[in-house]
């Protein structure tokens, strides 16, 4: 009985002692990230058509739209961490990381969280990252990734809309405004456009190696596959927007919203 | 007496007064003879020749005139639809024959020269990558060549559609597409 006891107290001993050093460690390493990651945040009071132009180095990107008139940007940065110099001027906001880092020999991911006015005008670009964008109908929404990483355009009411990368997926989840410009380009990847059913547009959608469009409810009589398939052709309604969608290696879908 | 008649001035009775006027009148007169010898039968004969056509001539010029307006919308129809789409658009009678003379540039050779240009471009540029790219961590140098090789595979591929069907205009717009977004990718690496 007083074997079984010792045994007991042994045992709880020994794990204790082995959860303390699991915990000594894990916290250790936990603290390690903490302290590697800094972190940036500025305020700018936004006057109307305000426009946010960013060009990030590396990391994530996300613009969301809100009801508030400033813009709201909270950079989270990895070791080693980049300079940022933000500039406003004459109602735009620049935030240039290659510039602001151009020479340097090491420079961690810069994950982004920006708030806009629903009614500000886009422009990011990244040099690597996904760049998300959602809530927000001003006149322009651009979004380049100089070589791979995901667009992903959500609730997007502007006039004139254009989302490039080389590998990476695409998806748009917005209205078609009459007049208006829409541009998707992309090497490799899968493209998804969701738009309205009622939307007025002249589609020129061109995926030469897959050959893989897919118009979905879009494909009326209005729309034609040419160049042996490698292109889709036509006119929705009055076909007041543009549509221009390229596709080299990957697949182009259109969804109905 | 005598001398009074000889002092009178001749020229009044060896031309009249107007001697083209009265030239003039003359000619209009036989004119006027000609017109009225004519029997009145062959005058309405001839109007007649002039101005009526049988049902069959009538038939046959609208069914014409409709045939050449039909073939001539269609035509233009099927031209303006094409427009720039078309894959194999061959180039016109007038234009091969100015390419001939050398007056003007083949499509072929205005590709020619205009991928030259891209290659001299992109030659500059992948220059600064190189001398860059010795400052880059692995991770962004790996991103880098693999989004390269992504682009080069698509160069690549329609270089060997285009030695095979120099016509074909899309491959053509893709290559040229390929290329602009391969000096993109350069240009932008080599300002980090």
């Amino acid at each position: 009985m007083i074997w079984d006891l010792k045994k007991y107290t042994a045992i709880r001993k020994t794990t204790i002692f082995l959860f303390s050093v699991v915990f000594f460690f894990a916290s250790a390493a936990a603290s390690v990230e903490v302290s590697a990651q800094k972190k940036f945040s500025k305020i700018y009071p936004a006057s109307k058509n305000v426009r946010l132009q960013l060009t990030n180095r590396t990391g994530t990107v996300v613009v969301e739209g809100w009801d508030r008139q400033e813009i709201n940007i909270s950079a989270y940065l990895e070791a080693p961490a980049a300079t940022i110099v933000p500039q406003s001027l004459s109602g735009t906001i620049y935030l240039n990381l290659v510039k602001d880092n151009q020479g340097k020999k090491e420079v961690g991911n810069v994950n982004f969280l920006i708030k806009v006015p629903y009614d500000a005008s886009v422009d990011i670009e990244t040099m690597m990252g996904n760049l998300n964008v959602s809530n927000v109908r001003g006149g322009l929404v651009r979004a380049h990734i100089s070589s791979e990483g995901d667009i992903t355009l959500t609730n997007i009411s502007a006039g004139a809309v254009a989302a490039e990368n080389v590998i990476g997926d695409i998806f748009f989840d917005g209205t078609v405004e009459s007049e208006g410009n829409y541009r998707f380009t992309s090497t490799r990847g899968n493209i998804n456009l969701r738009i309205p059913f009622n939307s007025s547009f002249k589609l020129v959608a061109t995926a030469p190696s897959t050959r893989s469009i897919s118009l979905g409810d879009f494909g009326n009589s209005g729309m034609k596959f040419v160049s042996d398939g490698r292109r889709v052709v036509g006119q929705a309604g009055d076909g007041s927007a543009t549509i221009s969608v390229t596709n080299q290696r990957g697949s182009i879908s259109f969804i109905r919203r | 007496m005598i001398l009074d008649f000889c002092d009178l001035d001749e020229t009044d009775y060896s031309l009249p007064p107007n001697s083209k006027a009265l030239w003039c009148r003359i000619n209009n007169l036989i004119e006027t003879e000609i017109a009225s010898d004519i029997p009145p039968e062959i005058k309405e004969e001839k109007q007649k020749r002039s101005w009526q056509f049988s049902f069959g001539q009538v038939f046959a010029s609208i069914l014409g005139i409709a045939l050449v307006s039909s073939l001539l919308t269609i035509v233009g129809i099927q031209n303006y639809s094409a427009g720039d789409v078309s894959a194999n658009t061959a180039p016109s009678l007038f234009d091969r024959a100015m390419s001939k003379v050398g007056l003007v540039e083949t499509p072929q050779q205005a590709r020619e020269n205009r991928i030259r240009e891209q290659q001299a471009a992109i030659e500059y540029w992948n220059k600064r990558v190189e001398a860059k790219r010795a400052n880059w961590d692995n991770y962004l140098r790996e991103a880098f060549d693999r989004n390269l090789n992504e682009i080069n595979q698509v160069v690549f591929e329609y270089d060997r559609i285009l030695q095979e069907n120099p016509q074909d205009d899309l491959s053509n717009e893709m290559l040229d597409s390929a290329l602009n977004e391969k000096m993109a990718l350069l240009r932008e690496f080599s300002e980090l």
